[in-house]
């Protein structure tokens, strides 16, 4: 169980995917100007990462991997250069699936999320999640655990950043610094912030 | 891409494009070129990115041994290069069915894998071959040089290397990192030779025959540590995890048992 | 008809005027990730522009035969086939560079300039506009990135290329390194930097205040 934790604290804020990783930063800034669409952005984004990446697994186990096709008999078929196509394949069936669920079930939560699900499917963060579950080899419970904390941290960031831009409207800043160049610093600053979280896993 | 002297060709193409059987035909082609595409070009790349892996490893092998101290001397004794053989890991010498040329099909074969349970895992593989070319230098019949390849998981992702060991098979002569994905400028510095310099020397076990290498968090103290890397400590541990499972009973300790023992 | 004129504009224009990641905020996933130095920095930028000038040709090629339905997976899988050809020859080809790169040539497939510019431009115009259009942007793309790579690599190692150009203190010169520069951060304060100085360059591209301050001075609370 505190191996699981231990993994969550790290996905989400050790390796933090916006602030560490450097993915998903076009939505990262896009839309934190409002407190709203950053919390429904982090909660979509949540969703999607916790059930891609396992899922991906899974699919990269049975199909992709090297000596997956030994029980056919083949067992030297390496077909983990398809991973990236069959990733994003993936994504994108989970993330129209859902729009469909949301629609078809609860109208009000989809009309909340608005355009921000079909923007989901091309995100780096997602496909992310899923390739850098491949170049760790997670297992099952682990792509599960990563997926998700990978999604709390994104949600946890953007919402925090969101926060402060909507303070920043009053403020008198320079013509040029206004909206992304302020945005840029600001990220610059809590990401030095949140580096001082790999003190959290070194101590492990 | 629309060929003129197909008329079938032409009659589909020409369907309203929310039609269903063209949206069918749309997707089946456009995955079907694209796959044949990516496949076409990884097949043909292939054995030349084998080829220059294998170029590579030679380079750093070749390099390692350069830059071990007193190994010119230990060469011109021996005759001048290195001899190799494939390891049964499991029982500590020479294998007998397995050449170098033959290994890799050997070991596309699942069964020639172990799986590692969760205590024995330490470095984060999951599996290990069962066999695994070692490179040696002979001194009459003892073996007073043994280069072993070390496998594990980093931080970003998995780190090879080569790690250079002494006749009495405790006191590290070098290393050589062959493959990793770590930060560069930080992780990625295990292949700096700076860092690399603090092994020569290192002892694997204490007297009591415990393992007892380790990457300090900051300069070594002690003659079973090397110095860590600032702002990598992460890597740091990989490599020790590493080096602790190869050099374990999991690992190459049946066969280093076995030469100090005499027996190979 | 065709005169160069309307190419060069078109070609030019991402540059500064347009640029996808300063002022389009595109693609800045990798813009940050591979840019510790100037080697990785420029084979990505390389491998973004062939990426993006490739795939507006070829779906700008098909342009009137995409249904609605598929349309943006269609554009994701050409652009994820032509990614993972070209993952394949730096891996043959540039081995210890690909291996720097890890994840983030894959990402090239979700990189936003791609997209925007396949969906925008090349799915509404002719092959050859299209490919010039991606290569603009490529090119806008790749000048950010070279900018950024070599002043982090400057300035966190004293080399460019690889090569030192300022003498490292611990080697008896007179330059300490700022490490700093390797991490994270400093790749948003760089490009906070940049953006301001175009910004500030170019008024034009300043963003409107959110808030009016009423017409009394009065201090803040």
């Amino acid at each position: 169980m505190s191996d699981a934790w231990n993994l969550f604290l790290l996905a989400a804020f050790v390796d933090n995917m916006p602030l560490t990783l450097f993915l998903g930063l076009c939505t990262f800034l896009a839309l934190s100007r409002r407190t709203e669409s950053a919390i429904g952005l982090g909660v979509a984004m949540t969703f999607v990462l916790g059930v891609s990446v396992p899922l991906n697994h899974l699919i990269y186990q049975a199909v992709l991997a090297p000596g997956a096709w030994a029980w056919a008999g083949r067992p030297e078929l390496d077909l983990s250069y398809l991973a990236l196509i069959a990733f994003i394949g993936v994504i994108a069936a989970i993330v129209q699936l859902l729009e469909m669920v949301l629609d078809r079930y609860f109208p009000r939560i989809h009309a909340a999320f608005g355009v921000f699900l079909p923007l989901l499917t091309v995100q780096c963060v997602i496909l992310g999640g899923s390739l850098f579950m491949v170049e760790r080899s997670y297992n099952f419970a682990q792509s599960a655990v990563f997926g998700f904390g990978s999604g709390v941290g994104f949600f946890v960031a953007v919402v925090m950043l969101s926060a402060i831009r909507v303070r920043l409207a009053y403020a008198d800043l320079p013509a040029g610094l206004r909206g992304l160049g302020i945005a840029f610093v600001l990220t610059g600053l809590m990401s030095l912030g949140f580096a001082s979280f790999t003190q959290m896993a070194a101590a492990q | 891409m629309a060929a003129r002297d197909w008329n079938p060709l032409r009659r589909l193409l020409a369907l309203p494009n929310e039609s269903r059987t063209k949206t069918i035909l749309v997707a089946f082609l456009v995955s079907a070129i694209s796959a044949a595409l990516v496949s076409g070009a990884t097949v043909w790349l292939r054995p030349i990115q084998a080829a220059n892996r294998a170029a590579e490893e030679q380079a750093r092998i070749a390099a390692l041994v350069q830059g071990i101290p007193g190994m010119s001397d230990l060469l011109e004794q021996s005759g001048g290069t290195l001899s190799t053989v494939v390891i049964d890991l499991d029982r500590g010498r020479a294998a007998a069915e397995v050449t170098p040329a033959t290994l890799e099909a050997a070991l596309a074969d699942p069964a020639n894998w172990t799986v590692l349970d969760a205590g024995q895992n330490i470095a984060g593989l999951g599996q290990r071959p069962n066999f695994v070319q070692v490179y040696l230098l002979r001194d009459g019949d003892t073996v007073s040089l043994l280069l072993l390849p070390l496998s594990g998981q980093g931080y970003g992702g998995r780190i090879d290397a080569i790690m250079a060991l002494r006749g009495d098979m405790n006191t590290i002569a070098g290393i050589a990192v062959t493959q990793h994905s770590e930060t560069p400028g930080l992780g990625a510095r295990i292949e700096e030779s700076s860092w690399r310099a603090s092994f020569p020397g290192t002892e694997l076990r204490d007297a009591s025959g415990e393992l007892r290498f380790r990457v300090a968090r900051g300069p070594a103290s002690g003659v079973h540590e090397v110095d860590g890397i600032t702002g990598a400590t992460r890597t740091g541990r990989g490599v020790t995890q590493m080096v602790r499972f190869w050099l374990g009973p999991d690992g190459y300790g049946p066969l280093l048992d076995a030469i100090e023992r005499g027996e190979f | 008809m065709v005169a160069r004129a309307p190419y060069w504009k078109t070609l030019t224009q991402p540059l500064i005027r347009q640029n996808p990641v300063t002022l389009q905020i595109l693609g800045l996933c990798s813009a940050l990730a591979v840019t510790t130095t100037l080697a990785t920095a420029l084979t990505m930028s390389v491998s973004l522009t062939i990426v993006v000038t490739l795939s507006c040709g070829i779906i700008s090629l098909i342009r009137r035969h995409i249904p609605d339905t598929i349309r943006m997976i269609v554009q994701i899988v050409i652009i994820a086939a032509m990614v993972i050809v070209i993952d394949q020859f730096l891996q043959a080809y540039f081995a210890e560079i690909s291996r720097a790169l890890s994840v983030y040539v894959w990402l090239i497939t979700t990189n936003c300039v791609v997209m925007a510019r396949t969906e925008t431009y090349a799915s509404h115009n002719p092959p050859l506009p299209s490919m010039v259009d991606g290569f603009g942007y490529g090119l806008g793309y790749s000048l950010i990135l070279m900018i950024l790579g070599g002043l982090r690599e400057l300035f966190g190692k004293g080399e460019l290329f690889g090569a030192q150009v300022l003498p490292l203190a611990d080697q008896g010169g007179w330059f300490t390194p700022l490490s700093l520069m390797l991490l994270a951060p400093s790749g948003f304060f760089l490009l906070g930097g940049m953006v301001w100085a175009i910004r500030s360059i170019r008024p034009e591209q300043a963003e409107a205040p959110e808030h009016t301050p009423p017409a009394r001075m009065e201090p803040a609370q």
